[in-house]
C-alpha cells in the first residue's frame, strides 16, 4: 500500500528528471527505459505496480494515446526490476467502451492477452476519499480501489497540449483514475469544480510515484484529441510528476510557471523551480520543440527569441 | 469454463447459431455466478455490488424470464428497491447518498415489476425535478458574454440530462431518462415529462455530429467536428425511435451501418446490434461475432458487457418497449 501522505513541496528533497532521445516507436525501447530507470535506484522488489497510461479514445493511427511500445516497455522494465505484478489501467474519459479504444491502439499486440492485466478504471471498486487540499470546491471523491492500493503508481501520459487546461502531461493524466461509473463519461463533475483546480486534488489524493512522458510524438494545438502530431523524439521520466510536467514544458517551448495547475502544484505537489530538479540525461536546450497552443493560451508559450 | 469447450459441448445439445450458443453456455451462466450474497452485480465477478451493473444484469434475465432464474431475479430486485434514496433516485454505489443518472436505469428495470411501481414514480418525478445547470438562463446570458459559444457552440435552452445532479446536459444520460420516460406507465409519469421529453429529444437533435451519430455531447469544439462514437450513437437512436423517419436518424442509423466492420469492442458491437435491430435494420452476416471479442480479452470481465452481449442475442427486447408487470 503506498504512503498517502501529503508533502508539500518545500520539504521535498530535489527531484530528478531524465530525458532521453528516442526517436521512433521501433527502437528498443525498453532496454532504453531499463538502462534510464536503473540510474533512480527504485526499489521494486515484490511490488504491485499501475501503469497508468493516457487513453483517450479510438487511435488507429496511435497520435493521441501513450504508444503502446512505450507501455510494454514500461511493462517488461518493472518486472526486471523486480516487481511482483505490472498491471495497466485507466478509465477514458470520453467513450466508456474501453476495451474498444485498447484494441484500436493494439495494446494487447505489445503486451500479450489483457484480460487479467488490465484494469478499466471506469468499472472498478471504488473507495471514497476525503480531499485533503481543497483546491476544488470538491470535498471528496470515489477512487478506484485498484489505484489506491498499488505499492508504485505510474503516470504514463502523452506530451500533449490540451485545449482546456494547456497542457496534459503527467498531473492532468491522473483525471483518468476517476470512475466513469460514479461520474459519467466525461467525467463533467471535474469540470464543474475547475479543471486546474481539480487537477491538484486529484494528484494529491492520489499522487504518481514516478512518470513517464510519452514525447516520441505529441500532440500540439487543438489537444488532447483533435490536435495535429508532433514528433519531439524524447522521453522524459522523473520521480515526481511536477518536475517531469514543468521539464516536458520547457521541451515544448512553453513555460510552465504560466500552467495555471503547474504553478500551483509547484507549492503543493513538487518541484516546477529548475533549481529544484536535477536534470538527467539529455540537456533540455539539445530537445526543445516548440509546440504551437491554441490562441487562448498564447501567453504559455516562450518567446521566439529565446526570453522568457 | 474454457470458451471453445462451452461451445462445443452447447452445440451437441443445441440447435442454434453461434452466437445464441455462446450467450447462452458462457454469458448467461457467467452472469447467474457473479451474483452477490446482497443481491446486486458487480461490474466484475466478486466485486461491490453497484446500480449500474445490477440492472443490466437484472434487464438480462428479466428479459429472458425462464424457470431457472426467478430466485435471482427476486433478490436483484429486492438489491434494487434496497438501494433507493430518500429523494426517489438512485446513487452510482450504494455507499453514496446523492442520485445520478442511474436512476433512469433503475426505473427502465423496475417498470417490469409490479411491486414497484412507487419506487419507479419517485424516480421519474427525481429526474423530472433534476435539471442541469448549464442552461438555466442565468448560465445562458454569461456564456453569451464569454466566448465559450464560439468554442463549442451549441444551443443550451434545450435541456436533457447530466451525469451527475446540477451539471451539464450529456448524450448518454439524456437518452436513458427518455428510454425511462417512454418504457413507463403513463399514471406514473410526473406532470412534467411531457416537457422534459419534448427538451431532451430537441437536445440530442442539436448534439448531433455534423455527419450523423453522437459522441458524450460535443459535436463540434473549436470549430472541428466531433467523431461519434458507438456508444452515445445507440443510445441516442434508441432514445429518439419514436422518430425513425426524421433524416438525423436516417443520417445516424447510416453511419452506425457503415461503421459496424470498424468496431473494436465487444459492448459498442452488442449495443449497435440492438440498435439496428430495433429500427428493423438487419444485422449483417459479415459483422464481427462476440464470441470472436470474448476469446480474445473475456469482456475484460466486464458484467456490464456480458449483460449488453445477452440482451443482443436474444429475440424478445421486451425491455425496449413498455412493459410493465412483466415479473410476477
Amino acid at each position: 500500500m503506498r504512503d498517502r501522505t501529503l508533502i508539500p513541496s518545500f520539504q521535498r528533497p530535489p527531484s530528478n528528471v531524465m530525458i532521453r532521445r528516442a526517436t521512433n516507436y521501433e527502437q528498443d525501447l525498453a532496454s532504453l527505459l531499463y538502462e534510464s530507470l536503473c540510474e533512480f535506484s527504485l526499489s521494486m522488489k515484490r511490488k504491485t505496480v499501475l501503469l497508468k497510461p493516457n487513453l483517450v479514445g479510438l487511435d488507429p493511427l496511435g497520435v493521441m494515446n501513450t504508444h503502446p511500445a512505450v507501455i510494454a516497455a514500461a511493462r517488461e522494465c518493472f518486472l526486471r526490476l523486480g516487481a511482483s505484478q505490472v498491471l495497466i489501467g485507466d478509465g477514458p474519459a470520453m467513450d466508456r467502451d474501453t476495451e474498444a479504444i485498447i484494441e484500436s491502439v493494439r495494446l494487447r499486440e505489445y503486451t500479450g492477452p489483457l484480460a487479467h492485466t488490465f484494469v478499466d478504471l471506469n468499472v472498478d471498486d471504488v473507495e471514497r476519499v476525503r480531499l485533503k487540499t481543497h483546491a476544488s470546491r470538491l470535498q471528496e471523491l470515489y477512487l478506484p480501489k485498484t489505484a489506491l492500493g498499488v505499492d508504485f503508481l505510474v503516470s504514463m501520459p502523452k506530451l500533449k497540449t490540451h485545449h482546456w487546461a494547456g497542457v496534459t502531461l503527467s498531473l492532468k493524466n491522473m483525471f483518468g483514475i476517476v470512475p466513469g461509473s460514479c461520474y459519467g463519461w466525461p467525467k463533467n463533475v471535474l469540470h464543474w469544480a475547475g479543471i486546474d483546480r481539480a487537477i491538484l486534488d486529484i494528484n494529491a489524493a492520489a499522487r504518481p510515484d514516478f512518470a513517464i512522458v510519452d514525447g516520441i510524438v505529441g500532440m500540439e494545438g487543438n489537444g488532447p484529441i483533435q490536435g495535429t502530431p508532433k514528433s519531439s523524439g524524447v522521453l522524459v521520466f522523473g520521480n515526481d510528476p511536477v518536475a517531469v510536467d514543468a521539464t516536458c514544458c520547457r521541451v515544448m517551448g512553453l513555460i510552465p510557471e504560466r500552467v495555471k495547475y503547474l504553478h500551483r502544484a509547484g507549492t503543493l505537489l513538487g518541484h516546477l523551480k529548475p533549481e529544484k530538479i536535477q536534470q538527467l540525461g539529455d540537456d533540455i536546450g539539445g530537445v526543445r520543440t516548440p509546440f504551437a497552443v491554441l490562441e487562448t493560451f498564447r501567453t504559455m508559450a516562450e518567446k521566439t527569441d529565446g526570453l522568457e | 469454463m474454457d470458451l471453445a469447450v462451452a461451445l462445443r459441448l452447447a452445440s451437441d445439445s443445441m440447435e442454434a447459431s453461434p452466437e445464441t450458443i455462446f450467450v447462452e453456455a458462457v454469458c448467461r451462466p457467467y452472469l447467474l455466478n457473479a451474483q452477490n450474497a446482497d443481491g446486486g452485480w458487480g461490474f466484475h465477478p466478486g466485486s461491490q455490488s453497484r446500480v449500474e451493473s445490477t440492472c443490466w444484469a437484472l434487464q438480462t434475465l428479466v428479459d429472458s424470464f425462464s424457470p431457472e432464474t426467478p430466485q435471482s431475479v427476486t433478490r436483484g430486485l429486492q438489491f434494487l428497491r434496497a438501494a433507493q434514496l430518500p429523494d426517489g433516485s438512485w446513487p452510482s454505489t450504494p455507499e453514496e447518498k446523492v442520485g445520478c443518472w442511474v436512476t433512469s436505469l433503475a426505473c427502465c428495470v423496475l417498470v417490469a415489476d409490479k411491486h414497484s411501481s412507487k419506487a419507479v414514480a419517485a424516480g421519474l418525478r427525481w429526474l423530472c425535478r433534476d435539471w442541469p445547470q448549464d442552461s438555466t438562463p442565468w448560465r445562458r446570458f454569461l456564456a453569451r458574454l464569454s466566448s465559450q459559444e464560439q468554442v463549442a457552440p451549441m444551443n443550451n435552452a434545450l435541456r436533457g440530462w447530466g451525469w451527475t445532479p446540477r451539471t451539464s446536459s450529456w448524450v448518454e444520460p439524456t437518452s436513458f431518462a427518455l428510454l425511462a420516460l417512454r418504457q413507463c406507465r403513463e399514471d406514473l409519469l410526473p406532470p412534467a415529462a411531457m416537457r422534459r421529453r419534448k427538451l431532451a429529444e430537441g437536445m440530442l437533435y442539436d448534439r448531433m455530429c455534423p455527419g450523423g451519430g453522437w459522441n458524450c455531447g460535443n459535436p463540434r469544439v473549436y470549430g472541428v467536428a466531433g467523431e461519434p462514437l458507438v456508444v452515445p450513437t445507440a443510445w441516442a437512436l434508441l432514445a429518439l425511435r419514436d422518430h425513425p423517419e426524421r433524416p438525423e436518424n436516417r443520417m445516424s442509423l447510416a453511419w452506425l451501418e457503415n461503421n459496424i466492420r470498424n468496431i473494436y469492442g465487444a459492448g459498442s458491437l452488442a449495443l449497435a446490434r440492438i440498435c439496428l435491430e430495433a429500427y428493423a435494420r438487419g444485422w449483417p452476416a459479415s459483422a464481427p461475432a462476440l464470441h470472436d471479442f470474448y476469446r480474445e480479452n473475456e469482456f475484460l470481465q466486464n458484467i456490464q458487457v456480458t449483460a449488453w452481449a445477452c440482451l443482443a442475442s436474444s429475440a424478445r427486447r421486451h425491455w425496449l418497449t413498455a412493459a410493465a408487470g412483466r415479473v410476477a
